[in-house]
């Protein structure tokens, strides 16, 4: 080993080495970054299957059984993304995770938003730290990479809005206002557990703006029924008929402007530059 | 959240949390030795050529004692998760690789290589996951150091030393043909790459103006 390059041809050969070693590690956060992407693409799908899913039983079939189609059909599809994450294992073995963690979290966190949309669906809780880390991991249980706090966190924080659009399609459905306030109480107390940890992360807070955002409207739309239930005293089956009618007067029908509301508002910043790959 | 989550997040937060202090607490320790580092070296700015053995003597001994500081961080720094914290201590960590690789060029007229830089650092192999000596930072200390070499250039000429920038000249176009063969992406490290054609230009216009007068000793092959 050389201890002091006083040559020019020796000075070369170092930075011949540092050509490789940078080139390296430029291929691979590329290489990571497109991974990503395609991560962020599948699980968007995995999101509007569930929502399709939902809309599709209308009427025919009760609201778990439903719910439970829906989740089963996604569960199948993450398992692509799941595998998706399996092939990055090599890549971020060992120390490299925490080098390209930037690189891979915006795919990560679209991920953990699918994945605990499907989970609500099925257990009607938050799917937990370790749950999340599980389904990154391979039959032994041993992790593909370790799962950072902060995704973890972030993802779970864009599950609200998804809930939002959930609560307030199946509002003009059978059974769905009790549904929309079994999700309005379940929101709420995302948010205020998430409040405690907003000091600890940065992006959490931008977030949690939107949460209060998407909560807003799900308790507008919960107040809407309550003035007119109270208006009437009549069977349930009767006031989903009234119902029916005023979420499509309010026009909260599709909620696809919602969606779009939400990315605008939640996801500037971080995620977009590092989806553009340039984020220094 | 069900409690039982709730309290295993805010475990590894806490965990987080108080790691990041005491990486911070050895990092203000480290800051306060590469400034000692960069005040002593600045010196060198207004000493005669006769002098420089003895400036380099009196930095030694603060760079050794970097060594104390890059095992307390390798020793705080998890398994794998050097990159997770590095860039809490990178800006230290140019500086002093930045003063190593100075002096090694007083000293010698050489370049000091990458490992021999985290040799006088202390920083050992077995390391690797949790403290290591990265291309990238060495590479920020090289550009500090040829910063450093066109001001030395220009002074020098003001001590009556004709010669060192002789040496520069030709150590500095060396090491810009090194950095010329990276291919580098659109990143700090080449924005700060971009800059060095200023110092070679201004070290260059120093030897135009050394060799015009006649100043300059005869150059013969630079070894």
């Amino acid at each position: 080993m050389s201890v002091v390059l006083s040559s020019r041809d020796s000075i070369l050969e170092v930075f011949d080495h540092f050509r490789d070693e940078l080139d390296d590690f430029h291929d691979r956060r590329e290489r990571l970054i497109k991974c990503s992407r395609d991560v962020t693409n599948l699980s968007k799908k995995v999101i509007f299957l569930i929502h399709r899913s939902l809309t599709e039983g209308l009427g025919q079939s009760d609201e778990r059984e439903t719910s439970l189609r829906a989740v089963s059909r996604a569960k199948e599809k993450l398992k692509d993304v799941q595998n998706l994450f399996a092939g990055m294992r090599e890549e971020v073995a060992g120390d490299r995770f925490w080098r390209h963690q930037r690189n891979v979290s915006p795919g990560l966190q679209e991920y953990i938003e699918a994945l605990s949309l499907a989970h609500y669906l099925e257990c009607q809780t938050l799917i937990s730290y370790e749950e999340v880390q599980k389904s990154l991991s391979d039959a032994d249980g041993t992790p593909y990479f370790p799962l950072p706090l902060d995704d973890y966190l972030l993802g779970l924080s864009d599950l609200t809005g998804e809930l939002m659009r959930y609560a307030i399609s199946s509002i003009s459905r059978r059974g769905g206002r009790s549904k929309a306030n079994e999700v309005c109480i379940f929101v709420r107390g995302c948010r205020a557990d998430f409040e405690g940890l907003t000091p600890h992360f940065r992006e959490l807070r931008k977030k949690q703006q939107v949460t209060s955002q998407s909560l807003e409207k799900i308790e507008d739309v919960a107040y809407a029924i309550a003035v007119r239930s109270s208006e009437y005293d009549l069977p349930p089956e009767l006031l989903d008929d009234i119902v029916e009618r005023t979420v499509a007067e309010a026009g909260f029908g599709g909620g696809g402007d919602d969606r779009d509301q939400r990315r605008r508002g939640g996801r500037r910043g971080g995620e977009d530059e590092d989806e553009d790959g340039n984020y220094d | 959240m069900d409690p039982q989550n709730l309290e295993y997040i805010n475990q590894l937060l806490d965990k987080d949390v108080e790691l990041r202090e005491k990486i911070k607490d050895q990092v203000t320790e480290f800051d306060k030795k590469t400034r000692t580092l960069t005040g002593l070296l600045n010196k060198i700015h207004s000493t005669p050529p006769s002098q420089v053995p003895e400036l380099v003597a009196t930095v030694t001994p603060v760079l050794q004692s970097c060594k104390e500081t890059t095992a307390a961080l390798a020793e705080l720094t998890p398994p794998n998760q050097f990159w997770r914290w590095k860039d809490m201590w990178s800006v230290s960590l140019r500086n002093a690789v930045f003063s190593a690789a100075f002096v090694e060029y007083l000293r010698s007229g050489g370049l000091l290589s990458l490992p021999r830089a985290a040799e006088t650092l202390g920083i050992k192999d077995e390391w690797q996951d949790r403290f290591t000596l990265s291309a990238e930072d060495y590479l920020h200390a090289l550009i500090t150091m040829v910063n450093e070499l066109s001001r030395l250039a220009v002074n020098s000429v003001t001590m009556g030393d004709f010669e060192q920038p002789l040496k520069i000249s030709t150590f500095v176009k060396d090491l810009f043909a090194g950095f010329a063969m990276l291919n580098l992406k659109n990143d700090a490290l080449r924005r700060r790459y971009d800059s060095l054609k200023y110092d070679i230009k201004k070290i260059e216009e120093v030897v135009y103006d050394v060799s015009l007068r006649k100043l300059a000793p005869v150059q013969t092959d630079n070894t």
